[in-house]
């Protein structure tokens, strides 16, 4: 009885520490989470401001072309420098972006006024998270499978994976594009070269479109997932390699423990540092996949980011940058806490 | 082995059914299909792509009713509003020397090929008084809005009076030569000048192409957006105007992020005798948004594009190599017509630069051929067909000066020999021998500028750096943003940076002011000194002669003294050279695909008055629309 009474008061305790712990261990990670949300929420306010030149200029440009007096292209200047707030002290800007932030507006876009930003932003997207989150999928999962199959089974199927995985990942995402473009699009058009959908068609639920939707998907999909797999690949069969061969692994081989079960094993400890990589990667995928874009004229945010880069869109920037702040905060922050579950080692290391 | 190979098998085909499945998660595609057509998907990429066997349902344009354009739209449309100038809004607006009349219209029409105007929503010629302080013109009585009602004099009269008071860029870039706009009775619309001390026009000339380069709007329209705004001037400019009325013949049917679509108005006024007599040929105009002019090009190659507004570097392969049925305005170099004359000026302030002989020694050793071979790959004419001016090549602003009155300005480049005669005389020469040439005991050396990325001109630039060092000149190359670049080079009312000794910029094209207005910002002093100078004459050059001259020149009506006035000024823009021409370049680049449409415009075509080659949809060139034939 009372010794029975003693393990429930041990038992007790030991999870209230552990409790206690991890109390302690999501209060730190929380912490640092809003600490950094602050310095990049504040870095993605000032640095687009910090490049030379003048976005109101640009639009005056724009809007300049044809007219004959001097003066009326200066009152149009000062119309919109007073439109964007670009003539207010750094400062008061500040306070009424984050004012407005707060209320989820982020004004109006420079480069493509005057559609608000976030209509920018809602038109693009959709398609670039179509297009980035599968392909972090599909390129994450075949490439760990792959590695993982070239750490167990060695031999060929290893000599040959290795060489075409580290051909395939080093070569820029632009050739691998272009290859696929000229190949399947120019040469054997089994694709089209261009477009999200059909140049002849309106989006609408029927089979014509949604298939002409499939065929322009492929290659920018492949385009992605080609590249990922192959340094998913090299990474996850270097970690498996390295797992096969711990201590462990020689124990349980000696205990006559099953293959099966200790692979088992093997995939749960060398994945750890696989998800964080494809925690950051489905984070930053809202910055769109540039390069495909451009090739296939594939529409989503990689483009209009650039074009909002290099027409000084301080808003739309901004709240693109703060889009993926906030989404790389957020998933390492989710990771993390899984972790402290998970992995037990970490949270005791960081509790200490 | 045998299990780990059917998994990994099982996964990939996993993997491929949602590569396939996801397209579908976008907004504005529709769910998934069923798991069947999925594999069927991924299965069978051994097709044609779908556009093609795809039977053709309402939601397909049909390829031989559309007629697809590129190099126009580059990105998403961002609104409908007409008075409106940044709503990137390529097919349907732009208020120009050419004006875009796809969907809005100008009471005339403004042909580059003869330097006139031909009535559109107006009825007969305008008329000048006597004094030239006002110009009178008439509104035909079929013109129609696309809600039925008739356009009137009041419209015209009410569209400016909106444009003044909401400071439109066309409002207040027309107020200090427009006094008012009245409408004396529904059909008559009178165009009272600004008057200058003496009672003369401040500038007929532009008062006069305000008929072809502005839409008329509305009344009843503009009241309603006038009603939504408030009387903001921001809101009123920042209304996407989704419900605008317009007159044209076309109008939206379709627009997102990947391509936008106009659709013909069955209904249109133009139809009566008194217009066209009859509807334009496609009921589409398209226009997919290619990313860049690589994607352009190929979809052009493909068919998928009719008319090409872009460059197209070395277009004659595509008939002579592809044999494709592409073609351009003329079937040989320059293949279009040039109109504006993209220029480096030279800051008149860097050390020599203020010398005119050594401008002029490194306007004399450019390689001008090289230039156009290389950066227009020959689509421009060369400086021995058309030698160099103030004027554009097309034959009317030709015949506007004097050519053997400037002839022995003249300079046909390359030619190092004299440039090096005129630095010695110049008093530039290398004192401590080490190749280059000093100046006021400094040595010539210079950076020669123009926008990253804008390859053309980027390789014009660097043709011009190389003729510093043939003549002991030292010019080094540098290439900011675009957005860097045009803040620096636009602020006139300081001495140009470092780094900016001799920078590109463009020139105007064709249009009714010209070549007057192209003149004056190239060499006007007014626009030095401000703050952001978007018209021209970026070097600051100044002189007082020259200014005199095109202050005059727009109240001159008799063609002898106008072509003695320019002449003139032809002369001193060679004797001074504050800036010089790199090339001729087309108003709009114009290449066609004869697979699915013919009868575009060509040099020669037989049409009367000529069609230019502007795409089928600026000023004139809407006439081509009318012309265009299906090849089957």
């Amino acid at each position: 009885m009372f010794r029975q009474s003693r393990d429930m008061a041990v038992h007790y305790l030991n999870v209230r520490c552990r409790v206690k712990g991890y109390w302690k261990y999501f209060l730190n990670k929380l912490g640092w989470f809003l600490i950094t949300f602050v310095f990049a929420f504040l870095l993605n306010f000032i640095l687009p401001r910090l490049m030379p030149g003048d976005p109101v200029a640009a639009i005056v440009s724009r809007l300049a072309q044809g007219m004959s007096n001097a003066s009326g292209v200066q009152a149009i200047y000062q119309q919109y420098a007073d439109l964007f707030g670009t003539n207010k002290p750094m400062l008061e800007q500040f306070f009424l972006y984050m004012r407005n932030v707060v209320h989820g507006d982020f004004g109006l876009s420079f480069s493509q006024y005057p559609r608000p930003v976030s209509e920018v932003l809602k038109a693009s997207i959709g398609w670039t998270i179509a297009l980035q989150f599968p392909a972090i999928i599909v390129g994450w999962l075949i490439g760990n499978t792959l590695g993982a199959l070239a750490a167990y089974l060695k031999g060929s199927f290893d000599k040959i994976l290795m060489p075409v995985s580290i051909f395939i990942s080093n070569l820029p995402q632009f050739g691998m594009a272009v290859i696929l473009l000229v190949v399947f699009a120019v040469n054997l058009k089994w694709f089209p070269t261009s477009g999200g959908y059909g140049f002849d068609l309106l989006p609408s639920f029927t089979w014509p479109f949604i298939w002409s939707v499939i065929t322009h998907y492929q290659l920018p999909f492949w385009s992605i997932v080609l590249i990922a797999i192959g340094g998913q690949a090299i990474g996850m069969r270097s970690m498996a390699i390295y797992e096969l061969n711990a201590d462990y692994v020689k124990y349980s081989r000696f205990m006559g423990i099953k293959d099966r079960k200790i692979i088992g094993y093997v995939f749960r400890n060398a994945m750890l540092p696989q998800i964080t990589g494809l925690a950051l990667s489905i984070g930053t995928m809202v910055g769109g996949a540039l390069v495909a874009e451009i090739i296939f004229s594939y529409p989503g945010l990689g483009t209009t980011l650039l074009n909002g880069v290099m027409g000084q869109d301080y808003p739309l920037i901004s709240a693109s940058t703060l889009i993926i702040t906030v989404m790389v905060l957020t998933a390492n922050f989710l990771l993390e806490i899984l972790y402290g579950i998970i992995d037990p080692r970490i949270k005791a290391a960081q509790a200490d | 082995m045998k299990r780990s190979s059917l998994v990994f098998s099982l996964l990939v085909v996993l993997s491929m059914l949602l590569a396939a499945c996801q397209p579908a998660a976008t907004p504005t595609q529709a769910p998934a299909e069923p798991a069947a057509t999925e594999v069927q998907a991924t299965e069978a990429p051994a097709t044609e792509p779908a556009a093609t066997e795809a039977p053709a349902d309402a939601n397909a344009l049909p390829r031989n009713e559309t007629l697809y354009f590129n190099g126009q739209q580059w990105g998403a449309v961002a609104c409908w509003n007409p008075y409106s100038s940044s709503c990137n809004n390529a097919l349907g607006i732009a208020q120009q020397d050419n004006a875009r009349v796809t969907m809005f219209e100008t009471p005339y029409l403004y042909n580059m090929l003869d330097g006139k105007v031909y009535p559109l929503l107006a009825d007969g010629p305008y008329t000048w008084n006597d004094a030239q302080t006002e110009l009178t013109f008439k509104i035909k009585a079929a013109a129609k809005w696309s809600d039925g009602t008739p356009v009137t004099a009041e419209d015209v009269a009410y569209t400016w009076a909106s444009h003044v008071k909401y400071n439109t860029p066309t409002g207040s870039g027309n107020k200090d030569y427009i006094d008012t706009i009245e409408a004396v009775d529904p059909q008559t619309v009178v165009i009272k000048a600004k008057l200058d001390a003496d009672g003369k026009a401040v500038n007929p000339l532009i008062v006069g192409a305000y008929v072809s380069t502005n839409y008329v709007i509305q009344k009843a329209w503009t009241e309603t957006l006038e009603a939504r705004a408030g009387g903001d001037a921001a809101k009123f400019l920042a209304d996407t105007a989704e419900d605008v009325v317009y007159s044209g013949p076309y109008h939206k049917f379709f627009a997102d992020e990947t391509k936008v679509v106009f659709v013909r108005d069955d209904n249109y006024w133009g139809q009566d005798a008194s217009m066209w007599g009859k509807l334009p040929a496609p009921k589409y105009l398209a226009h997919t948004i290619f990313k860049d002019n690589a994607a352009g090009f190929t979809a052009l190659k493909a068919g998928e594009v009719d008319v090409s507004q872009q460059f197209n570097a070395n277009i004659q392969d595509l008939w002579l190599k592809d044999n494709l049925p592409i073609s351009t305005y003329l079937p040989d170099a320059p293949y279009g017509i040039g109109a504006s004359l993209p220029t480096a000026f030279f800051n008149l302030k860097s050390n020599g630069l203020d010398n005119v002989n050594i401008r002029k020694a490194i306007a004399m050793a450019v390689d001008y051929d090289t230039i156009i071979a290389n950066a227009m790959t020959n689509q421009s004419a060369t400086f021995t067909q058309v030698p160099r001016s103030l004027m554009n090549p097309t034959a009317g602003e030709q015949a506007m000066y004097d050519h053997d009155t400037v002839k022995d300005l003249q300079w046909a480049g390359k030619d190092y020999e004299g440039a090096k005669a005129l630095l010695d005389e110049a008093g530039a020469k290398d004192t401590d021998g080490d190749g280059w040439r000093e100046y006021n005991g400094k040595k010539l050396s210079y950076v020669a500028t123009c926008p990253n990325g804008w390859s053309d001109w980027q390789a014009a630039i660097e043709v011009v750096a190389a003729a510093g060092k043939e003549i002991g000149i030292e010019i080094t190359t540098n290439y900011p943003e675009w957005s860097v670049y045009q803040t620096v080079v636009t602020k006139s009312d300081a001495p140009l940076p470092e780094g900016y000794d001799i920078f590109m910029m463009w020139s105007d094209g064709a249009g009714p002011t010209q070549p007057w207005s192209r003149i004056r910002k190239l060499m006007s002093s007014e626009f030095n000194g401000m703050a952001s100078n978007w018209n021209g004459n970026w070097g600051q050059y100044a002189n007082p002669a020259a200014d005199e001259i095109i202050k005059a020149i727009p109240g001159e009506t008799d063609p002898a003294k106008l072509k003695e006035m320019y002449t003139e000024l032809v002369k001193i823009y060679l004797t001074d050279v504050p800036s010089f021409t790199l090339m001729y370049r087309p108003q709009s680049f114009h290449a066609v695909n004869e697979s699915v449409w013919t009868n575009f415009p060509h040099d020669g075509d037989g049409t009367n008055p000529p069609v230019p080659p502007l795409d089928l949809t600026d000023g004139w060139s809407i006439a081509g629309l009318y012309n265009l034939t299906l090849v089957k």
